[in-house]
């Protein structure tokens, strides 16, 4: 029996006006019925390209060259004309994406989109196409499918849009199913129930699938077979447990290695797997919070409370005066939350989306206010009134690409704080900004580019410069490695860590990445619903958690190996 | 829902009040009528007579108020120059203009947003560079010269269009309209097409910017994915996710046609709105500038309330929790 799958040479290119980009340059794989490959690698390395290749979705200026063969049950797809494969995409062969709030279409209901993905490949009555919905949704384990499928994509949570979309996807029972990063936007415990339901409908329905994925942990936990890619080409493949067990290529062992879960907590990680990594130049720094004394309750936060309000119109109002109408709902983002941090410390913050952990990062950092509590920081109080007053925190944003204005240079970007506030004058601006950035590991000669023009880990790095450079004490890191690669994650984890210890910065860390935070922080604080549920040890928590969600929080990490 | 149809109401209300002060205020300051309205060798006794008559000898703010109060019971007033009942006198242009607008309106709409579509679908066609290209002519062009082109064009070198007029009208509802004939339809289409391409090249434009930025999402390659097919693609997801924009500069077109469509009515001699206007001012006829302000800004309001609503009924976002 021949292979449901058969890449050769398979070779995309891109025909820029700029010269061609080998996006995937000659890879070869094969897949047998029921399979699940993993297909692993950073950004850019022609992964996602690949899984588009596979499905005939490559759009111009890209081209699979001549000489490239995709083979499903031995039939050529590469050259076919797009009628046929139409016919193929979503019956034999379909796919689910990354970021399930912008796969689904916002305005139609579920069940015509439902209907359209059906009345694509056969006939159906809509007395048909409605039992067929309801069905494709029970089988993804949606509860009340029959109300369910009347209702539009916003009606849904992440997870639930996912279950959607690979509801979608399975609705011809297809031969394979590529799935590009189909967990990565999503919580820890989504992510777990998503892999259960893919796993166990792949298996009863005997579906090969491609898991295209960053994340070597979630891959080890549902495919049969990892291929590693790199720049193009296949670097390493293999069974899972050889490829993770004794990995033959240095960039694989790079992958594992610059995985926080594999090392010692504290310990630097390895960040061999890309170059230019750059080293931090202690040499230069300088900043105010060295040599202070030991302080526990540096950073004290008390009864912080914080409700967003629903804006209620004139007239509401007025009915609410009368007593005709209801005050609007209220959003109860943080409930009476309490914590300190030492002088030095790295206190990790975790909990998932909507837990509040990024409000009250924001309010520790004096950006918005509590509705009630204060926050002082040596004493001193953050926010005088509504304004923020003290310039000893500051903060990094999760998203490197939305935190940096494209339109200044990272001069401009790194200077403009400590000028406004006499950190340094503007004649002296030139010096204390190359000062920062090499504190960074970030070439100064770089300082006139704008950010475009820069990595998501350069850019990080110029964030951080920014907020260094303000010379604070407390530094608020929302989720700063959360849309990084793992080795460039690695080595700007490796940097805060150097950081911290050079400056005596105080940290807050804020994730949803647990092995992250067990590498780096020294306490953590679980929130749930705006409330601090759990508070201990970064070992207390994750060896002996007391609370049934803390666990299932840390159960629900993928981990390595099977 | 309920709510937030009463809501707008309120508002409506409010603006058309302060629209009303700011109409009277405005038309109060251009000029004194009692100059226009009476000979110059008239009487003092009979020039003091015609001043009382019309209340122009009383406080600014009775005068508004007077004006209100019969407003507020559907009285507009009387024409000076006409001397018949305003009300009467626009009943008698709307229904041109209305018919007039609505058409070019339409017209744009149905060959614009198709033309926009294709031309955000494939960029680099040739066809869709022509249809972009045309469309900023369209935009620049002014109107005035594209009608006179097409009255040199149509009705004097090929005569096979007539230059102005509305033609054979026939009643509906008791009220006249040219486009229930086929000699009425012949002098529609050269005014409705002139008033037309501007507005064409906007919803053209707007469509085809939109088109592109949706073709490049998630939602359209998941659909690609699916398998399905690039007409049902565009009629059914792109069109959907464009209209927000396009259901807004519809209902700005429409209103401010419909209030100023002067140009194309001058040069085409269409008896509409647009010159009524024209001449009231120059003849400071006050009852006739203030009820059609008035009427120009509740129309305004009624067609956003439209929009709004339009915009529930597109996008659910909006409909729950929203507001």
């Amino acid at each position: 029996m021949t292979d449901l799958l058969e890449v050769r040479d398979l070779r995309t290119w891109f025909h820029t006006d700029r010269g061609i980009v080998k996006s995937v340059d000659g890879i070869s794989f094969s897949l047998k019925r029921g399979e699940i490959m993993g297909l692993v690698g950073e950004s850019g390395s022609g992964k996602s390209i690949t899984g588009f290749s596979l499905i005939g979705l490559i759009d111009r200026p890209g081209r699979i060259e001549d000489g490239s063969s995709i083979r499903l049950e031995g039939r050529e797809l590469v050259g076919l004309p797009d009628r046929d494969l139409r016919g193929i995409r979503g019956k034999d062969i379909s796919m689910v994406f990354q970021d399930p709030m912008m796969t689904l279409n916002p305005v139609v209901r579920i069940i015509d989109q439902i209907g359209m993905a059906i009345r694509a490949h056969e006939q159906a009555s809509d007395a048909q196409i409605r039992r067929r919905a309801v069905e494709a949704l029970a089988r993804v384990r949606i509860t009340d499918p029959e109300r369910k499928v009347d209702q539009y994509p916003h009606e849904f949570s992440g997870g639930m849009r996912q279950r959607v979309a690979i509801a979608i996807a399975l609705l011809h029972r297809p031969r394979l199913v590529i799935a590009d990063e189909p967990t990565t936007a999503l919580d820890v415990s989504v992510q777990a129930e998503i892999l259960k339901v893919v796993k166990a409908l792949v298996s009863e329905m005997g579906t090969s699938l491609i898991w295209i994925s960053h994340d070597l942990a979630t891959v080890s936990s549902i495919a049969d077979k990892i291929t590693v890619m790199r720049r193009g080409q296949i670097v390493e493949a293999g069974p899972v447990r050889a490829v993770l067990d004794r990995p033959q290529h240095p960039y694989t062992q790079a992958l594992l290695d610059a995985l926080p879960s594999r090392s010692q907590p504290g310990e630097l990680l390895a960040s061999g797997a890309t170059e230019a990594a750059g080293k931090l130049d202690p040499s230069t720094l300088g900043g105010s919070a060295v040599g202070a004394p030991a302080d526990s309750g540096f950073v004290t936060a008390q009864g912080i409370d914080k409700t967003f309000a629903r804006r209620a119109g004139s007239l509401r109002q007025l009915g609410v005066r009368l007593g005709l109408a209801s005050e609007p709902a209220q959003v109860h983002a943080v409930k009476q939350a309490a914590l300190t941090i030492a002088r030095g410390e790295i206190l990790g913050l975790v909990g998932e989306s909507g837990s509040g952990k990024s409000t009250l990062g924001r309010i520790l950092c004096g950006i918005i206010p509590p509705t009630a509590g204060t926050v002082t920081i040596g004493g001193e109080q953050v926010m005088d009134g509504l304004r923020k007053r003290s310039t000893k925190v500051q903060m990094i944003f999760q998203d490197p690409f939305a935190s940096l204005d494209p339109r200044r240079s990272i001069f401009q970007t790194v200077a403009e704080g400590p000028v406004a506030h006499g950190l340094c004058t503007r004649a002296g601006a030139r010096a204390y900004v190359d000062r920062w950035l090499r504190a960074v590991a970030f070439d100064p000669a770089l300082a006139n580019r704008y950010p475009h023009q820069f990595s998501g880990g350069q850019r990080q790095r110029i964030a951080i410069a920014r907020a260094l450079a303000m010379q604070p004490e407390v530094l608020i890191c929302d989720e700063p490695v959360a849309s990084l690669d793992v080795s460039i994650q690695a080595q700007v984890i490796n940097l805060l860590m150097e950081l911290r210890r050079h400056l005596n910065l105080t940290l807050l860390f804020i994730s949803h990445d647990l092995s992250v935070v067990h590498h780096l922080c020294d306490r953590v604080v679980v929130m749930r619903h705006g409330e601090i549920i759990e508070a201990g040890t970064a070992t207390q928590i994750f060896h002996t958690p007391k609370q049934p969600y803390t666990r299932m929080l840390l159960d629900a990490i993928p981990r390595l190996q099977p | 829902m309920a709510s937030f149809i009463i809501r707008r109401f309120a508002q409506a209300m409010v603006v058309l009040l302060v629209m009303s002060l700011l109409v009277f205020a405005g038309v109060y300051v251009i000029g004194n009528p009692i100059d226009v309205l009476i000979s110059p060798d008239a009487t003092q006794a009979i020039r003091q007579q015609v001043i009382e008559q019309y209340g122009f000898d009383l406080p600014i703010w009775q005068q508004y108020l007077h004006f209100l109060q019969r407003l507020l019971t559907g009285d507009l007033g009387s024409s000076f120059v006409f001397n018949m009942p305003v009300a009467t006198l626009i009943a008698q242009k709307l229904p041109a203009t209305l018919e007039l607008t609505l058409i070019a309106v339409l017209f744009a709409s149905a060959v614009g947003i198709p033309l926009g579509i294709y031309a955000g679908y494939r960029p680099d066609n040739i066809a869709a560079r022509v249809i972009m290209a045309a469309s900023i002519l369209g935009f620049s062009v002014p109107t005035f010269w594209i009608g006179l082109m097409l009255i040199m064009v149509f009705a004097v070198q090929f005569g096979i269009l007539p230059a102005g007029g509305r033609g054979e009208t026939r009643a509906l509802f008791g009220v006249p309209f040219s486009f229930l004939t086929l000699d009425g339809w012949s002098h529609l289409i050269l005014p409705a097409l002139n008033l037309s391409l501007f507005k064409m090249s906007m919803m053209c434009r707007l469509a085809a910017s939109g088109t592109r930025e949706v073709m490049l999402t998630d939602t359209i390659k998941f659909a690609r994915a699916a398998g399905i097919a690039e007409r049902t693609i565009l009629r059914r997801h792109v069109l959907k996710l464009i209209s927000i924009p396009l259901v807004t500069v519809f209902g700005l077109e429409l209103g401010s046609t419909l209030a100023f469509a002067l140009v194309t009515e001058t040069i085409f001699s269409w008896p509409g709105l647009g010159k009524l206007i024209v001449d009231s001012i120059t003849s400071l006829d006050r009852p006739v500038m203030v009820a059609y302000l008035m009427l120009v800004s509740a129309l305004f309001v009624v067609i956003n309330l439209c929009v709004d609503l339009a915009y529930a009924a597109l996008d659910p976002r909006l409909r729950h929790g929203g507001q």
